[in-house]
């Protein structure tokens, strides 16, 4: 009954996820022009140096962004965790905001806000401050747009976590005497172990696969995989580049999904 | 949109109308003064060439030939000219005439129906008014297509800033070393200013009419190396070392804040920002020498057109210098006839812009030059 | 519950720490750089959105409506408004047809592979987004799915799927077991007692569920212009070629325009966001 139950959705994810995974994966293993199977389409890709180049500036400002979302969402978190009242409740509702807001839109407004002669640059630039750091259309450009978009995301998982830890162990924790910095250390840290964790990697994931803000804020290169396999598929006309360049992203991706999978099947242990 | 009443010309009568229209062609309808034609035209597009269809160009045409109405459906960016093909070409395979009496589309439908044989063949007696455009842009389309509009890529700058705007594309190559940080183009996937300018330089040391057909042999490429060394060597000069932003308006904004202070820029875009003050007072537009590129847009009239002369009657009136000068003042384009046949006045104002300009590469080796860019330009050090 | 409670430092803490108008300075610092850091940029597009033009050095443009009449005269905006309103309540409604029955499967009942299966569905947000969509227009080329409304629909719901899924199991979780089995002990069958009694429980979960599956559907873009264009275009599609093809006021006209479904939904949501449905989601 209950397989019967979750056949439906089932079926949409194997016809739309996971049959056009090994459809790509299956066509990139065939070799331009000849039959069987080879790695040829791979060695072509890896052999480019722009691509290579591309590669690399993905996985450095996805961890860039990954460690400023958590650095500001962790302590945002426990802020909220451990304080109410007026200030704490205006911070709940502020910091959901991202989360409705549509990407394109943030990526267009973040542009309009640090652009040269944009918002920001203009007020510095009436009080004096003439010359302003180029912030948009590069690495710096990309890193804060998706800390902006995924904030809401991490404080929510992170905040969900610490929910679930008892106010009964931090109180005990004080009664011997532990400060604040050795109560998180010891008691909060492990105790949210599973949902930094799943934090982490949900956050890599996202932001290794995003194409709208590098597409919108980011330079021109070197580019972040979500563009690249996009323009060969569209601009470029190149097809066969396009997915080859696909499944290298998910294996990237995937390597961090095993540590998410991993993760939250121990906690679903938990759970049953 | 539809039209609501359908005509029950067949194409014997057209034919005979046509006769008629091309003894007496010169704007008087004898023949058919009394009837109300409705004429059915499909424009693909954008917003202001609508409006320049809409607003302008079809009242004075319904104004000055009175026995005719327009209707006019539009499509965005070409949504649905695929449908509009398939209509047409039904059309002629079941020998029935079709409500579609003329068409301004992209190039490649225009291409496909010369060879399923959809269209009009224009000429001096069936479009009086052929004579004044300039004869390799009917060559282009096999006289096919008219070429009622064009645009081109030229270099807009801010005369408050450059005093001696550079005439040739060495001295703008000059211009910008001499000057860093206040020139870019727009990245050649997202914009067609930004191809120019990648294309000047590739032009710049081979033969433009080698990539404007249809042949294509990747093995040709390796002529684009010294063009590539050419951008290569530029980036240190342009703006933000070596930024190129996406889309067109992104470089028009920039010229707007002050960020740089010239760019290649699409004519009619930079002219329409111009007149509705999105840049500033001081900004002017000038073709350099050898020129950018550019684009005609076509109309064609399907042979099997319902109203065929009215359709030839409302081209003939399009190359009127009267309705040129409409194309000029309301979405800033090229005319589709030569400069020479327009008023004076309209010539003195754009005499910086009112050159030829360059073809464009075929669409295989246009992305191309878009892979090879990032790969040779902005890829980083080899 | 506040660490802050005691105004002596407890054992290792700073000594300015003890000093709560300090605390709460800090505190209130922190709140104006996120505030500002949050807000600036949305506020920036709505200024914007209200210029008539503006050029730099200007704190402030000059104010005018005129990019609003072009934007809501412009026939491709209707129609991109309409693409979006047809497909993203349809995508959402199938969406919830389909996982609504299996989140209360994975909550409720026992059968073999469920863990499995749960996870697998956890695992899809494993790929990188962009790398599906490739793949899926390929199939989608073979399918003849591509540039149609069926296509665009599909891809919306790929989107919901993970949001329709999760948070109905969290939410069925939740709820008391004693309740459905009273019922039961008086005689009521499954189906009225899911109707009666773990439905209407059910129900604020669920509406958050499909407020988040319809905004993720709305808001979809990547995909659909990949797989939608050039006959099906979604605003935010639109978004990308206003961007970068229009002046900026227009833009910042439709992102407003874009926008208003999301702040319906953030004021709508609010409630059940502090009531922790969405985090009972997420702590999956």
């Amino acid at each position: 009954m209950g397989l019967a139950l979750v056949l439906p959705p089932r079926l949409v994810l194997i016809f739309l996820i996971i049959l056009p995974a090994i459809t790509a994966v299956v066509e990139t293993l065939r070799p331009p022009g000849g039959s069987g199977f080879a790695l040829t389409n791979y060695a072509h890709i890896l052999g480019n140096r722009i691509l290579r180049s591309d590669i690399r500036f993905s996985i450095v400002v996805t961890v860039v962004s990954v460690a400023v979302t958590f650095s500001l969402s962790y302590p945002l978190a426990l802020y909220l965790r451990f304080n109410t009242g007026r200030l704490p409740a205006l911070l709940a509702v502020l910091f959901t905001i991202p989360l409705f807001v549509p990407v394109v839109i943030a990526s267009f407004a973040m542009i309009t806000f640090l652009v040269n002669h944009g918002m920001v640059s203009t007020i510095l630039y009436r009080l004096g401050i003439e010359r302003f750091p180029a912030l948009v259309y590069n690495a710096t450009g990309i890193v804060v747009t998706e800390v902006w978009t995924t904030i809401p995301f991490a404080v929510l998982i992170l905040g969900a976590g610490l929910q679930a830890i008892d106010d009964a162990l931090i109180d005990s924790a004080r009664d011997v005497g532990a400060g604040a910095l050795r109560t998180f250390v010891s008691i909060i840290l492990p105790l949210n172990a599973t949902p930094t964790l799943i934090t982490l990697t949900l956050l890599f994931i996202g932001i290794f696969g995003s194409f709208t803000i590098p597409y919108l804020v980011g330079g021109n290169a070197p580019q972040m995989l979500g563009v690249t396999m996009t323009n060969y598929l569209t601009q470029y006309l190149r097809r066969t580049e396009s997915v080859t360049i696909a499944v290298i992203a998910f294996i990237i991706a995937a390597a961090v999904g095993a540590i998410y999978v991993a993760s939250v099947g121990r906690r679903e242990r938990q759970n049953l | 949109m539809r039209m609501q009443m359908r005509s029950q010309w067949s194409i014997a009568a057209a034919l005979v109308a046509v006769a008629i229209c091309a003894a007496g062609f010169n704007g008087s309808n004898p023949a058919r003064a009394a009837e109300m034609v409705t004429l059915n035209l499909y424009i693909s597009g954008d917003t202001n060439i609508f409006d320049l269809w809409k607003k302008a160009l079809l009242p004075a045409f319904t104004k000055r030939y009175p026995q005719y109405k327009a209707n006019m459906v539009e499509l965005l960016h070409g949504n649905g000219s695929d449908g509009i093909y398939d209509k047409i070409l039904a059309a002629k395979r079941a020998a029935r005439t079709v409500d579609v009496d003329l068409w301004e589309t992209e190039p490649g439908f225009l291409d496909q129906g010369i060879t399923d044989g959809l269209w009009v063949k224009l000429s001096e007696k069936l479009v009086p008014n052929i004579a004044k455009v300039p004869v390799h842009t009917l060559e282009a389309a096999d006289y096919y297509g008219l070429p009622y509009r064009g645009s081109s890529v030229v270099i807009g700058y801010n005369s408050q800033f450059v005093k001696n705007p550079p005439s040739t594309f060495d001295d703008l190559v000059a211009w910008i070393k001499a000057n860093p940080g206040k020139f870019t183009y727009c990245d050649p996937n997202t914009c067609g200013s930004g191809q120019a300018f990648v294309t000047a330089a590739i032009y710049r040391y081979t033969s433009p009419d080698k990539f404007a057909s249809k042949a294509y042999d990747v093995k040709e490429e390796a002529a684009w190396g010294p063009g590539w060394k050419l951008l290569k060597d530029l980036q240190p000069a342009m703006y933000n070392n070596g930024f190129h932003p996406n889309g067109n308006v992104a470089v028009l904004q920039l010229l707007a804040q002050q960020n740089i202070w010239m760019a290649s820029v699409w004519s009619d875009m930079g002219l329409d920002w111009y007149s509705r003050g999105q840049l500033p007072k001081t900004m002017k537009f000038m073709q350099i020498t050898p020129p950018l590129m550019g684009d005609d847009s076509r109309v064609m009239v399907p042979a099997g057109s319902a109203h065929l002369e009215g359709a030839l009657t409302l081209i003939n009136w399009l190359l009127t210098p009267e309705a040129q000068t409409m194309i000029i003042d309301v979405v800033a384009g090229y005319p589709g006839i030569d400069w020479k046949y327009m008023p004076e006045s309209v010539r003195q104002k754009f005499k910086d812009v009112a050159k030829p300009f360059a073809p464009w590469p075929n669409p295989k080796y246009l992305a191309d030059i878009k892979r090879l860019w990032h790969e040779q330009v902005v890829g980083g050090a080899p | 519950m506040s660490l802050s409670a005691a105004p002596a430092a407890a054992g290792g803490a700073p000594w300015y720490w003890a000093i709560g108008g300090l605390r709460r300075a800090l505190g209130l610092g922190a709140f104006l750089a996120l505030a500002a850091f949050i807000l600036g940029p949305l506020l920036t597009l709505l200024v914007w959105a209200f210029a008539g033009a503006w050029l730099f050095p200007n704190l402030l443009p000059e104010f005018s409506l005129k990019w609003w009449y072009y934007v809501l005269g412009n026939a491709d905006v209707d129609k991109a408004i309409r693409m979006s309103f047809l497909s993203a309540p349809i995508a959402t409604l199938f969406s919830a047809v389909i996982c609504i029955p299996a989140a209360y499967a994975f909550a409720r009942l026992e059968f073999p592979g469920r863990r499995v299966l749960l996870l697998s569905f956890l695992c899809a947000n494993a790929f990188p987004k962009i790398g599906l969509y490739v793949s899926i227009a390929t199939l989608f080329y073979h399918l003849n799915l591509m540039d149609t409304f069926a296509g665009v629909v599909l891809i919306q719901v790929v989107n919901t799927i993970l949001f329709m899924i999760w948070i109905p199991t969290g939410t069925f979780r939740g709820i008391n077991r004693n309740l459905e089995e009273a019922a039961r002990d008086v005689g009521a069958g499954p189906l009225r007692t899911f109707f009666h009694i773990t439905l209407p429980i059910a129900v604020p979960g669920l509406i958050v569920a499909a407020l988040f599956a319809f905004l993720a559907a709305f808001d979809e873009a990547q995909g659909t212009l990949i797989v939608g264009t050039p006959n099906h275009i979604t605003m935010p599609v639109m978004m990308y070629t206003l961007v970068l093809s229009y002046a900026q006021p227009v833009g910042a006209v439709f992102s407003v325009l874009l926008s208003l479904p999301s702040l319906v939904f953030l004021l709508l949501a609010q409630r059940y966001l502090r009531a922790g449905y969405l985090a009972a989601g997420y702590s999956l």
